[in-house]
């Protein structure tokens, strides 16, 4: 059985007669009303408005033997350290595409970041903990957001007019296209975008595997 | 040997025997029933117990299947090779995971279900996955696994489906175990029963894919699946190659395609015991009912024995024979009845001595009254004729003898006169010194009583003329007798003392009876009657004596002579009797003259005629002394 999640973005656009005073507030919500944590909103400028993507450093923690945070959001061509902040090593991984890397087991943070130089979705996990699983999403704008708790997200500093704004969650099932819009944003006011996705049932690896399949 | 069933012993026999046999056959019955339904019972429970532990044995496998799977899920260098993307190197990578477990196929399919590696057909690459109910279950797992029995290639395989984790599931893994013959022969060693696994084939034909059957079982397998009613987890019978398998089909859980597995145990092997126990115990129940046969002959013969001594018995009782007692040794009822028996033996014994005895005492007749009812003091009235008879100057036969010459003479006597008095049915009342007082009518009566006792006073002088002619040639005193015979109602019955009774009888009519034969001597004749008694008799021919009057009384008695005994008077013809007739009348006429006249023409014709000469001596004296005017012809007796 397959899990249809259906999110909204709304998307507040705030008063401002200035370029890039806009700003999109978006709540990603399922069908059930539920919002959903930790979904990258990410705004693209038509035409000409192309701001410079920024690549800055960045750091995804293992604590506890989990990625902190969950997920993560960086510019294309960001620099990501992988601090280890237990007692144990850590062997970090990834076989995605955009970006595929190996950790060997290591403790405390290795010398070199890891630049992540395309955009899209980076898994990452642990070759000694298979419960261990974090997102680096890697994107291709200067614009995005993560939402919180409550499935809302804030993104400012935005150009007044027609902008694309996608939503991407780790459960989502389909690529963010596939959910797109286009908000046409004016200086002030509310600027909200509404999204539907698609989402997995939330999937959980053993954190310790078990002896064997008795079950007495 | 023939049986007579109408034999108390037989019938005894027969129904010991028929109760121990129904006894013996049904108890047979019952434990032969109980130990096949047990038999029965233990194969069902075994079965079902199997097929618990069966589920158990396949459900371990999938665990351990999964386990194995899991641990290639993880598995780094494979993760490395799935991430190459490499067809041909993520085939290989499976093929090389499938030997490390043995397994006997794996696939890799994308989360969009397409065949991403197929190590049994490596070209299904990119094809449609061809179980998506599988990969469901998988998503719908908590953990990404589950397990099915699926057909492949018509076969069934145990299956399990783990996520290849990137750490999140990028793929699935397949493994895929074939339910074959050595995976039954496995599996019969641990559950010690036929195992077949059978599905269906497209044609709706069942088809058996694995089985620890014969081959030439596994066609009939399939036909009883066929013709046969079974539900599922209830134990029936098939029938193998002639053999009765109790069979339970149990379908294997999440099999998309219905597969069965069929258990079955032999109920001929396993009733194997249960028809020695049959054969032990239907031979126990032989053996019991021989030794109850022979039992039973010798408690029918303990029982009959006695009996048969005691019918003996019985017998030799009815014979009159009371000499020998029964003899039963036994202590029981038949023992305690056998003593009975001899008591009553000589019981009867003791009676019939007392009857005899009280025969001798008494007439038989009397002895059989007084037997017959309770003995009571009290009679009845009954018309009685009683005759008394006297011997004749007794007192002077008895002067110059001894008494013992006397008591033979008078034994010898009352001997005859008895038998006499017996041989017409009368009954001698009592033996007074030489008088006998015997009975007509009492206790027993007949028609003809009166006759009786004439006959009997005829039969006693007939009776004296042998003695006398006895006695006569033996030197002994002949002896005369007289007798009275008198019929009237007395009294009959138990008298004396409560102590010490007497059947007689009394009245009037019996001291009439014991004065008329006082009067035989007077008038010189052996027989006097009263007229109540020739007319109970007038068949006989009687001649009037007299009216008299006797002592004590004052009615006049008509008094009469039977011509019996008599020689003199039974010379005289009826002519003579008449004439008689005609002095007597003379005589009561008071005309003295004509009557001696009359008396002296008989006497003269018969001098030996006593009576003649009484008249004419009586007429002599009225002549000179008349009697008053009123006489009426009673003469009357001033003594005895």
């Amino acid at each position: 059985m397959r899990h249809f999640i259906f999110s909204s973005v709304v998307a507040v656009c705030l008063l401002s007669p200035t370029a890039f005073a806009a700003s999109v507030s978006a709540l990603v919500k399922d069908h059930k009303g539920k919002p959903l944590k930790d979904a990258v909103v990410t705004v693209y400028l038509s035409g000409n408005q192309k701001t410079k993507v920024q690549p800055a450093k960045t750091a995804i923690d293992q604590i506890d033997k989990e990625f902190v945070p969950h997920v993560l959001v960086v510019a294309k061509g960001s620099p990501v350290y992988f601090p280890n902040k237990d007692d144990i090593r850590h062997h970090v991984y990834s076989f995605s595409k955009p970006k595929k890397f190996e950790l060997p087991l290591y403790k405390g943070t290795p010398a070199k970041p890891v630049v992540f130089d395309k955009s899209g979705v980076v898994k990452l996990g642990c070759n000694i903990h298979d419960w261990m699983l974090g997102y680096i999403y890697v994107v291709d704008t200067a614009h995005y957001g993560i939402t919180d708790k409550a499935g809302k997200s804030q993104v400012s500093g935005l150009p007044v007019g027609d902008v694309k704004v996608m939503v991407w969650h780790p459960r989502m099932k389909g690529v963010p296209e596939k959910t797109e819009k286009q908000v046409k944003l004016s200086a002030s006011g509310v600027n909200s975008v509404e999204f539907q996705i698609k989402a997995r049932k939330a999937f959980r690896a053993r954190r310790a595997p078990r002896a064997g399949g008795r079950k007495y | 040997m023939q049986l007579h069933f109408k034999s108390f012993r037989n019938r005894l026999l027969v129904l010991f025997l028929g109760l121990i046999a129904v006894v013996q056959v049904a108890a047979f019955f019952i434990v032969n029933t109980a130990a096949t339904n047990s038999a029965r019972n233990q194969i069902d429970s075994a079965l079902i117990t199997t097929s618990g532990s069966f589920k158990e044995l396949l459900e371990e496998r999938t665990s351990s299947l999964l386990v194995a799977a899991r641990l290639l899920s993880g598995d780094f260098a494979f993760k490395k090779a799935y991430a190459t993307g490499d067809n041909k190197t993520i085939l290989s990578a499976l093929n090389n995971h499938r030997e490390r477990i043995g397994a006997d196929m794996m696939f890799l399919v994308s989360l969009d279900e397409q065949v991403i590696a197929d190590t049994l057909h490596p070209e299904k690459h990119g094809a449609k996955f061809a179980y998506p109910g599988l990969i469901e279950a998988a998503e719908d797992n908590e953990y990404g696994e589950a397990s099915a029995v699926l057909l492949v290639d018509g076969r069934p395989v145990q299956i399990v489906v783990v996520p290849l984790l990137t750490p999140t599931p990028d793929a699935w893994i397949c493994v895929g175990f074939t339910i074959d013959d050595r995976m039954a022969k496995g599996l019969k060693e641990i559950s010690n029963s036929e195992i077949s696994f059978v599905t269906k084939s497209t044609k709706a034909d069942w088809i058996t894919v694995a089985t620890t059957l014969p081959q030439q079982n596994i066609s009939q397998l399939k036909s009883n699946l066929q013709s046969q009613h079974w539900k599922d987890n209830i134990s029936t019978i098939f029938n193998l190659s002639d053999e009765q398998y109790v069979s339970l089909v149990v379908p294997l859980e999440k099999s998309s395609n219905r597969v069965l597995a069929v258990l079955q145990r032999s109920l001929d092997m396993a009733l194997a015991p249960t028809r020695r126990l049959s054969l032990l115990l239907a031979g126990l129940f032989t053996l019991g009912l021989a030794l109850s046969a022979v039992a039973a002959v010798i408690i029918a013969r303990r029982v009959t024995r006695p009996v048969l001594t005691l019918v003996d018995g019985a017998h030799r009782v009815k014979e009159g024979d009371f000499k020998e007692p029964v003899i039963v040794q036994q202590q029981d009822e038949l023992g305690e009845l056998a003593n009975s028996f001899n008591t009553m033996m000589s019981g009867l014994a003791e009676r019939d001595r007392v009857r005899d005895l009280l025969g001798k005492v008494v007439s038989m007749e009397i002895a059989e009254e007084l037997l017959s009812k309770d003995i009571e003091l009290g009679g009845e009235e009954r018309e009685v004729t009683v005759l008394f008879s006297d011997v004749r100057n007794f007192t002077q036969l008895c002067e110059n003898r001894s008494p013992q010459e006397v008591l033979s003479i008078l034994n010898a006597y009352l001997t005859r006169v008895s038998d006499v008095i017996e041989s017409q049915g009368g009954v001698v009342d009592k033996f007074i010194g030489d008088a006998v007082m015997s009975l007509f009518g009492a206790p027993l009566n007949h028609a003809d009583d009166g006759a009786r006792a004439m006959r009997t006073a005829t039969g006693m002088c007939e009776a004296l003329k042998d003695l006398n002619k006895e006695f006569r040639e033996q030197g002994k005193p002949e002896l005369a007798i007289g007798i009275g015979i008198n019929t009237a109602v007395v009294v009959a019955g138990n008298m004396g003392s409560q102590t010490r009774l007497n059947y007689t009888v009394i009245g009037d009519g019996v001291n009439l009876a014991s004065r008329l034969e006082g009067l035989t001597k007077h008038y010189g004749v052996p027989v006097v009657v009263s007229r109540e008694t020739r007319d109970a008799a007038p068949e006989f021919i009687y001649r009037e004596l007299d009216l008299v009057c006797v002592k004590g009384k004052t009615e006049p008695v008509a008094i009469y002579q039977p011509i019996v005994c008599d020689e003199n008077t039974q010379s005289e013809t009826m002519e003579t009797l008449e004439q008689y007739q005609v002095c007597l009348q003379h005589y009561r006429n008071r005309d003295w003259d004509s009557a001696i006249k009359c008396f002296v023409e008989l006497s003269k014709r018969y001098p030996e005629d006593n009576l003649y000469q009484l008249y004419l001596a009586r007429l002599e004296s009225f002549k000179a002394n008349p009697p008053p005017d009123d006489w009426n012809g009673v003469f009357e007796f001033k003594q005895k």
